[in-house]
């Protein structure tokens, strides 16, 4: 290995992006965050580091384990790189912004860093775009944050896309009220995740009927809702489920041609989560494109408010994009920097030469071009 | 997204498991082409009587991953292999009741007799499995070393390479004719349909559908 190839290594899950991935996502970030502006979400950008107990607590906890912590020589106090930026923006939320009118929309975007991918999406470090919608406890909130996502994915040109939409709370409410001990619902949940019937039917005894009810109660929404409803769930389940027929209704509403999908028991991934949530896929891309839900901006005792929003992952949304066309850009011979401004004004890339060109067409090729000022002309080059 | 991949793809495992999976193929009403059974065709992907549904035929181990990646979309393995790679991405919803074994630790008859398993602190073991077995000896506070082998583990114990072993065992022939004892059982195995996660929500009701098709035949079974 030379020298260079050995400097070129990067560690696992972090890559350079080249063009024309880097401009696709730059862009793709920027018009994500103007169409949630349309909806009146305003921008907030959060530090990459935070002290860790702050970044960690309440809702941050399920990311303990994700977060790469480093000493502040400054304060002598331990730092934690974001994992995540959903805590950030309800931090936020319920400190320096606790005075401003509720319900408040906030929206971002960034990079985060994590200690581990996994084995179907390796970025360690990708990014996050997003939305936040905090103190409304209406289903109309749910409904706009998930209508919001989608458009704005739709916007960018992403095509196929489903949601499935889920109710965390569920399992955790039956085992209550079945008084299921800790390690069996544990388990149970676990067996739930992995829709691993053969597990469910021992875990769960005598109530096996029920959860392999709710395993089935999978699949298409509206079919999926019946089956829901058929099943006796507790009262506090019921009004969550009440509220996930609101909201697949008004989604439907909005969204007529989006494929929804309802999986009540789904729960990895929203361990914080307190009601309805969603994941974003798009048809034949791998993993997930998003996901979001209800939740409370903390849990730790302080003051806490209903909060509902989405977070898209980069790295999985460009999967769902069309390749980015080759950009329109001409080549401007040597000494027509005048010319080249005007082009650039109306709206041309135009490279300028920057020594006299023997042949200026294959200068132009040469560069990538797809155009050639020849005779004071902007002329396509294949004729060129 | 290629054309090829708007097919549903099946992954099947070769080898034992396939025999008996074919009455549940054949009562799924999924017909392969021939040359599906012919044991010395190369072909590796097969069309069935489905315009839509092909089949492919890999290592038991590789179904996991292709399904888990999204290569296939449905497949059929051991909850051992589920177990050992732990995808968040597959579900298993439907236990096929077919190839019906138990994933065991094993040690040669002599060591039985003064062996107290409570003292152990770490233990060194030959197996196909070394995530089940770390997680399994892990769970009890001792630390397992796994030396990973693709077969033949019945061997390892004989020529020093490793005092127990962590296998398959469905009659307990093989155990016995290489001088081993089971000494403790981690988990049962059957074999289970699995489904790509991100497939059943894209596609709910083509992936769906083959689902409940293989749910209401194992039923039967």
């Amino acid at each position: 290995m030379t020298a260079n190839a050995d400097q070129a290594l990067l560690p696992a899950g972090l890559q350079d992006l080249l063009p024309p991935a880097a401009a696709q996502e730059a862009g793709a970030v920027e018009r994500l965050i103007q169409a949630f502006r349309g909806y009146g979400y305003d921008r907030v950008k959060p530090p990459l580091i935070e002290f860790e107990d702050a970044l960690l607590a309440g809702a941050g906890a399920a990311l303990a384990q994700q977060t790469f912590r480093l000493m502040d020589p400054v304060s002598q106090r331990m730092l934690g790189v974001r994992a995540d930026m959903t805590t950030q923006v309800a931090r936020i939320a319920t400190s320096r912004l606790s005075r401003a009118p509720r319900p408040l929309r906030l929206c971002y975007g960034g990079q985060v860093l994590r200690v581990t991918g996994s084995q179907l999406r390796p970025e360690r470090q990708f990014a996050q775009v997003g939305a936040e919608l905090i103190g409304s406890e209406s289903e109309h909130a749910d409904a706009e944050a998930l209508i919001m996502a989608v458009s704005g994915l739709n916007g960018i040109g992403a095509e196929g896309l489903t949601v499935d939409l889920n109710l965390p709370p569920l399992v955790a409410a039956l085992a209550e009220r079945l008084q299921l001990d800790a390690e069996v619902t544990q388990r149970l949940r676990q067996a739930l995740d992995r829709k691993d019937a053969a597990a469910v039917a021992q875990l769960a005894g005598d109530h096996a009927p029920l959860f392999q009810g709710l395993l089935r109660a999978a699949g298409p929404a509206q079919d999926a809702l019946d089956d829901l409803f058929a099943l006796d769930l507790p009262e506090r389940v019921q009004r969550e489920a009440d509220r996930l027929k609101r909201v697949v209704a008004l989604v439907q509403a909005a969204l007529p041609d989006l494929t929804l999908t309802v999986d009540p028991v789904e729960h990895r991934g929203f361990e914080y989560h307190r009601g309805v949530t969603f994941t974003i896929y798009a048809r034949g891309v791998r993993g997930e494109l998003g996901r979001g839900g209800r939740y409370t901006t903390d849990a730790d005792g302080g003051p806490w408010e209903p909060a509902t929003g989405f977070t898209l992952f980069m790295d999985s949304v460009l999967r769902a994009l069309p390749e980015p066309a080759a950009p329109a850009r001409v080549y401007v011979p040597h000494a027509h920097a005048r010319t080249a401004a005007r082009l650039r004004t109306d709206g041309w890339q135009a490279i300028a030469g920057l020594v006299p060109e023997d042949d200026p067409a294959a200068e132009a090729r040469r560069l990538g071009c797809t155009h050639l000022l020849k005779n004071g002309d902007v002329q396509p080059l294949d004729d060129a | 997204m290629t054309a090829a991949n708007e097919n549903l793809v099946l992954a099947l495992p070769k080898g034992r498991i396939l025999k008996e999976l074919m009455p549940l193929l054949k009562a799924a009403d999924i017909v392969p082409e021939p040359a599906f059974e012919d044991d010395d065709s190369r072909q590796l992907r097969f069309s069935t009587n489905h315009p839509n549904l092909d089949i492919i035929r890999v290592r038991s181990f590789d179904v996991a991953t292709f399904v888990a990646f999204g290569a296939a979309h449905l497949g059929v393995a051991g909850n051992d292999v589920v177990m050992e790679f732990d995808y968040p991405e597959l579900y298993s919803p439907v236990d096929l009741g077919i190839g019906k074994c138990h994933l065991a630790v094993a040690e040669p008859n002599d060591l039985v007799k003064r062996d107290d398993p409570t003292r152990w602190s770490h233990v060194r073991i030959a197996t196909k499995y070394p995530d089940i077995t770390k997680r399994h000896f892990a769970a009890r506070g001792v630390q397992a070393e796994c030396i990973k082998l693709n077969g033949a583990m019945e061997l390892a114990p004989k020529l020093g390479l490793a005092r127990r072993i962590v296998d398959l065992v469905s009659t307990g022939t093989t155990l016995k004719a290489n001088d081993l004892v089971e000494i403790e059982r981690i988990v049962d195995v059957t074999s289970r349909l699995i489904v790509n996660r991100a497939a059943l929500k894209t596609r709910p009701h083509d992936v769906g559908s083959w689902v409940e098709r293989f749910r209401e035949v194992a039923d039967a079974a």
